[in-house]
């Protein structure tokens, strides 16, 4: 079995003092995995990768990102650290050029490399080439979160954390972001997605996670969680795929 | 009508701009309307003119730079001012809004630099008296230059400091990555996180932009009219206007906010007179908010 990358231990988080949101939700992802984890609406699952991501107040337990302990690390060092975030809403600057989202997230690069790694990016998602100039705001849905995953991946980070990407898609798009993350995986990216969408993001997942109020309860590998009694159990009875459209952020 | 009110106008636009610059800048970027920036203008003049009468103390009479009414003196303690500035701005958010801010209530923001303005004016009163000075009593010849336009050498060299700030700072917001991340924050302070973004240093780099300028545009008011302890505070109307004429957040807005409200100052007081130059503003800023809240270069929030 491969390194982990990203171990989360029993972590508890909130937006307020004695409102625990996330209670106790452990997690662990593997070298050039795709974790999903998946759960019903206001389960917790935003507010858990945002914990991770630096984003809300952790409580108790600890996040390790390449054995390193990450846990009181601030947002905006996360990069640096190698975890990139992919939020479920607002994931763009609207008013900025699609080149300038690139460039705005090049921080942590040398200077000198990142005229080319720009290129890079272009060439992995085409459809941003001729929106280059264009104001991110005015992207379609498809396009604004494939620009979200190209700022994200533009640093080399070790893991890449989405939030819903497929949230608010169109069918059309919706299978275009699956198959872009499959894509991203096999260059040798690690992935932690969180799903609404949980035949498709099984169906793409190595392994997955059941999030029920803020904490993991079930645990298994992706193809085999679909036809799980469990998973269906702990979504209330709900297949999963329509347990929800996906809520606020 | 003589067309003398157009240097005027670009004049006082100039002024209005660089200050109404740092307006916008803070606003966008800090979310809170700054009514101490204008006394961050008086207070960088009359540092900009301590530091010429320290100058002066030191190496004597020193001859102005040919046509001009100022020498080097002058430009040494305008570069000393501006970073006196800064700092002042830096040290008044360290010490005042950025423990509030930490609080989330703009408003609160608001009222405290309401009372970090009134107590900025009063100490300048009590240290310099509210008596006007000026950094030179000389009286500069204005040349004609053609359609009944005559302007001083003063009034041509500020009109192109002006110029060359303004472009550089447009060119550090829209070319370099401090400028990008300035951006990143006005727009979306969660995500300019999550790409990596420290706010605390780009708050900093905002506050020595705002407080340099401020300091220039002082000290403008300072060689073109007079320097007093409210020469600051009666620039924030025309400012705030400019700003919210432009549209918050921009850089060319704010600066072509400042230029239309100088020029719509001087043609009134031409056309009307003097005493309705204060009008214009508030005539501007609340047809703005009427017609076009957003400003001329504004966006509408998503
Ligand atoms: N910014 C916030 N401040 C306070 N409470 C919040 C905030 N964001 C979310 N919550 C609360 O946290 C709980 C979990 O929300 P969260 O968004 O993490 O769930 P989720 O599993 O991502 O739901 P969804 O599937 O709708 O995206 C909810 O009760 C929500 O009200
Ligand atoms: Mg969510």
């Amino acid at each position: 079995m491969s390194e982990t990358v990203l171990d989360v231990r029993n972590l508890e988080a909130g937006y307020e003092p004695g409102v625990p949101i996330v209670r106790g939700a452990s997690i662990i992802v593997r070298k050039s995995e795709i974790v999903v984890v998946l759960g019903p609406n206001g389960a917790g699952k935003s507010s858990f990768i945002k914990a991770i991501a630096g984003l809300v107040p952790i409580t108790g337990g600890t996040v390790f990102l390449d054995g390193k302990d990450i846990t009181a690390a601030p947002a905006h060092t996360m990069v640096r650290l190698g975890l990139a975030f992919v939020p479920q809403t607002e994931n763009i600057f609207p008013l900025m050029s699609v080149e300038d989202n690139l460039k705005v997230a090049c921080g942590i690069l040398e200077r000198r490399e990142i005229p080319a790694r720009i290129e890079e990016m272009y060439a992995a998602f085409p459809d941003l080439v001729r929106q280059r100039s264009t104001a991110a705001g005015n992207l379609s849905g498809g396009q604004r979160q494939m620009l979200a995953v190209a700022r994200a991946l533009i640093v080399h980070p070790k893991v890449l954390v989405l939030d819903e990407p497929s949230a608010g898609l169109s069918p059309k798009f919706v299978s275009m972001v699956f198959e872009m993350l499959a894509g991203i995986r096999k260059s040798g990216v690690t992935i932690l997605l969180v799903e609404q969408n949980a035949k498709a993001a099984l169906a793409i997942g190595d392994r997955a996670y059941v999030l029920v109020e803020g904490k993991d309860r079930h645990e298994g590998i992706a193809s085999e969680l679909w036809n799980d009694p469990v998973v269906a159990e702990l979504y209330l009875g709900q297949r999963p795929s329509h347990a929800g459209k996906g809520g606020a952020a | 009508m003589s067309l003398q009110f157009v240097v005027d106008g670009l004049l006082t636009g100039s002024m209005i701009g660089l200050g109404a610059i740092g307006v916008t800048l803070t606003y966008s970027i800090l979310r809170f309307s700054n009514f101490a920036h204008g006394d961050f203008m008086a207070w960088g003049t009359y540092a900009t003119l301590a530091v010429v009468s320290a100058i002066g103390a030191t190496f004597g009479k020193v001859a102005p730079i040919a046509p001009l009414s100022f020498g080097w003196p002058l430009l040494v303690a305008l570069v000393i001012g501006m970073a006196f500035t800064a700092i002042l701005a830096l040290l008044l958010d360290k010490v005042l809004f950025s423990r509030l801010r930490s609080q989330g209530q703009a408003i609160i923001v608001v009222m405290a630099s309401f009372g970090a303005s009134m107590a900025l004016r009063s100490l300048l009163e009590f240290t310099f008296t509210s008596r006007p000075t000026y950094f030179s009593r000389a009286i500069q010849i204005a040349m004609p230059v053609g359609f009944g336009i005559r302007i001083t050498p003063d009034q041509i060299a500020l009109l192109l400091l002006t110029a060359v700030l303004v472009l550089g700072v447009h060119l550090l917001m829209t070319r370099t990555q401090t400028g990008r991340s300035m951006q990143a924050l006005s727009q979306n302070a969660a995500l300019a996180r999550i790409v990596g973004i420290d706010v605390a240093s780009v708050v900093r780099v905002t506050w020595v932009i705002g407080g340099a300028l401020a300091c220039v545009a002082g000290v403008m008011i300072g060689i073109l009219v007079q320097i007093r302890p409210f020469m600051g505070f009666d620039m924030l109307l025309p400012m705030f206007a400019a700003a919210i004429l432009g549209g918050i957040g921009s850089i060319p807005g704010a600066v072509l906010g400042g230029l239309i409200i100088g020029l719509a100052e001087a043609g009134a007081v031409q056309l009307i007179g003097a005493e309705w130059r204060a009008a214009v503003s508030f005539i501007i800023l609340m047809a703005v908010l009427f017609v076009r809240p957003i400003g001329l270069f504004g966006v509408r929030e998503r």
